[in-house]
């Protein structure tokens, strides 16, 4: 335990904030496994890891019910977990086991868990923006104070399908929370060179809708300007812009070998931009919550971590009847 | 030999959580950068040849080398030369830090800046006696003056080619040195603001901006103007103080104005304007004259430390927190003073006028 615990200064308590180190810890190590199985080809499929954006992620849906929707991205796995669906199943669909989230035929690019909101992350840039407005459409119709959240990166903003969206969601004042993950690079595209309004934030004033940037690795930032913007939404102040400002710690697939970065920038992100870290030196200087109990909770996930590879592994593989199964949905 | 013009223009300001708890202004950076030429074209037609720009990758630079080209392009020659300042962009506030300091090393005569309070502010730390002329690109903006960005470079072109009197074309300015004492390892932080400071509860940074004023407990300004908004706002609308009297005013605030903030009885609510268009009930507790050069040690023992209306650093109760205000810290550039001054003299005519000529 640390020496002393002071009165807890931060909006959350004690409690909550361990749950919200332990989602970014959880994410952490789930991304940070299948880096290293990736590369020893256990793993069918392509993954694109989250690692070093799971602030983002955590900040945001800590103000969400199972009831809110979101609509992920091909880098999903940070809002899976962030968002509720068992780790076990989302291993198991990434291994491609039967006992997956989709019974193994969607993989790490299209886990979905509709009893947690979370519509699937989605192969296709700039897919998910047009899906949240018709959940959120629905929210609206039904009245039950639902609320939608997308999440773009920096390149698939440049899709018509995400501009539509905006504008979609303006004219019709859909609680949808737009949310783009600048991690600076569209794949190897720096933003600089594809983005001709140079600012999401812009982008949004220009559909009639306000746009927030924040500091992606600052849990605080995050939850805090999420928190006023989902319930402006809820209240049915309309649709917002989210922009958070974050750094992704691996390429933009497991093998790229990121030439186009800086020489040492991936060293000095890590070493000055790690949400993680930023997370626990704060809570444990202001003597919230000791080092010891960050570190049992590390423990905790590590031994999930480890259960889940483990367990998908001994799952069985989809069988050949499986490819009908689930094709069509009855309502 | 010509001056030399510094611009440090920010492509981040404006954008904090003010656009959804208030309806703050976003200003985009095609007009960050309209704005630029504007002041480009003002400083050219007062003889500045040539301008030190800092670099950056949000966006103005490109859109202003693209104007400038267009112009080119027309036969036009309306726009001094641009330099941008060799040095790495970081898109942080270092940048606006390092970016003054190259351009103050290379002699420039003045700096013009666009941004809100908090990009002046960095830029005032730095800038030594290099005068400033504001331009508001930010959100609540108490520091730079509001007017078309063409007069402001129009006055700074004025006011760097000698042709007003030093005395009338730049003006002291005031600010408030904060001193934070860590008390568990002995360490020193010292920061600024340029108009304000307020403690509040809330004891994490966050999303910066102020909006919750059940969490305001003291607010310590340089000037208190009633036309702007912000914290300044709500001692200019108690007891108005000028930006060129010597000292500032401090007030004690409560968590509203019915006395119920923790054991401090309010003696009034005041209505005040603490944001773009949100006005909000403020309780006050009593304000005082805060004289230059006195430290002033604050009653609140831990929260945050807003500095010109954003949360900046945090403090306990183990921790030392002084604040001290001082006068004629550094300059700007009087645009009012130096555009009454080139009317008075006639400095944009072409030909001498009689001072009666009609």
């Amino acid at each position: 335990m640390s020496a002393t615990m002071s009165a807890n200064p931060f909006p959350l308590g004690k409690d909550e904030l361990l749950q919200a180190y332990r989602t970014m810890r959880t994410i952490r190590e789930f991304e940070e496994r299948l880096h290293v199985d990736f590369a020893k080809g256990d793993i069918p499929g392509f993954v694109h890891l989250y690692a070093g954006e799971e602030a983002c992620a955590t900040g945001i849906m800590m103000h969400l019910n199972d009831n809110d929707r979101i609509a992920s991205t091909h880098r999903g796995h940070g809002h899976c977990i962030a968002k509720g669906v068992d780790v076990h199943a989302m291993m198991a669909e990434i291994y491609g086991r039967s006992t997956g989230a989709c019974r193994g035929k969607g993989g790490s690019m299209h886990i979905a868990d509709l009893s947690k909101g979370m519509m699937g992350a989605n192969g296709i840039l700039g897919a998910g923006a047009p899906l949240i407005c018709g959940a959120a459409l629905a929210a609206k119709v039904r009245g039950d104070r639902g609320v939608g959240i997308t999440f773009v990166g920096d390149g698939a903003s440049n899709q018509g399908t995400f501009l539509e969206s905006l504008n979609l969601a303006a004219v019709w004042n859909l609680p949808v929370v737009f949310v783009v993950e600048n991690n600076g690079y569209a794949e190897s595209t720096a933003m600089e060179w594809a983005v001709s309004c140079d600012s999401y934030v812009d982008r949004a004033t220009g559909f009639g809708m306000p746009g927030v940037t924040v500091d992606g690795t600052d849990f605080f930032a995050v939850y805090e300007a999420a928190g006023e913007i989902i319930r402006r939404a809820r209240d049915g102040g309309g649709p917002a812009l989210l922009e958070c400002n974050m750094v992704r710690f691996y390429g933009h697939f497991e093998g790229d070998a990121q030439t186009y970065r800086a020489k040492g920038e991936l060293e000095s992100i890590r070493a000055s931009r790690d949400c993680l870290t930023i997370l626990s030196e704060r809570v444990i200087e202001a003597g919230v919550i000791g080092r010891d109990e960050l570190q049992a909770v590390d423990r905790e996930v590590g031994a999930l971590i480890e259960d889940a590879v483990r367990a998908a592994k001994a799952a069985p593989l989809p069988v050949a009847e499986d490819l009908l199964r689930d094709v069509y949905v009855a309502y | 030999m010509a001056p030399v013009v510094g611009i440090v223009a920010n492509p981040v300001s404006a954008r904090d959580i003010r656009r959804v708890v208030a309806n703050a202004t976003s200003l985009q950076i095609a007009d960050r950068a309209n704005i630029l030429l504007r002041v480009l074209a003002a400083l050219r037609a007062c003889g500045v040849q040539d301008v030190l720009m800092m670099p950056e990758n949000g966006g103005i630079r490109a859109h202003v080398e693209r104007g400038v080209m267009r112009a080119k392009s027309r036969g036009e020659d309306i726009y001094p030369s641009l330099h941008p300042v060799a040095m790495p962009v970081t898109g942080t506030v270092a940048d606006t830090h390092r970016a003054t300091v190259e351009m103050r090393r290379a002699g420039v005569a003045a700096l013009v800046v666009l941004g809100g309070d908090g990009t002046h502010r960095a830029v005032a730390a730095d800038c030594g006696t290099v005068p400033i002329a504001g331009i508001s690109t930010g959100t609540n903006n108490a520091f730079p003056e509001h007017r078309e960005p063409t007069i402001t470079g129009l006055a700074t072109g004025l006011a760097v080619t000698g042709r007003v009197p030093p005395h009338i074309a730049f003006a002291a300015n005031k600010r408030i040195d904060v001193s934070l004492i860590n008390g568990a390892n002995g360490g020193a932080v010292t920061d600024l603001a340029l108009v304000d400071v307020a403690l509040v509860t809330e004891r994490y940074i966050g999303a910066r901006a102020l909006w919750r004023t059940e969490n305001f407990r003291e607010l310590y300004v340089t000037f208190a103007d009633p036309e702007v908004i912000g914290m300044s706002a709500i001692a200019g609308l108690l007891e108005p103080v000028g930006r060129d009297e010597s000292g500032g005013l401090m007030v004690r605030l409560s968590a509203d104005g019915d006395g119920a903030g923790e054991g401090r009885r309010g003696t009034t609510t005041l209505h005040a304007p603490i944001a773009p268009g949100m006005m909000a009930r403020v309780g006050v507790t009593d304000w005082r004259r805060m004289p230059a050069d006195v430290a002033f040690v604050p009653e609140v023992a831990a929260g945050s430390i807003a500095l010109d209306g954003e949360r900046e650093l945090s403090f306990t109760e183990r921790d030392r927190l002084s604040l001290t205000l001082r006068d004629g810290a550094f300059r700007t550039v009087n645009v009012a003073a130096v555009m009454r001054h080139a009317g008075q003299n006639r400095l944009l005519t072409a030909t001498p006028v009689p001072a009666t000529a009609f």
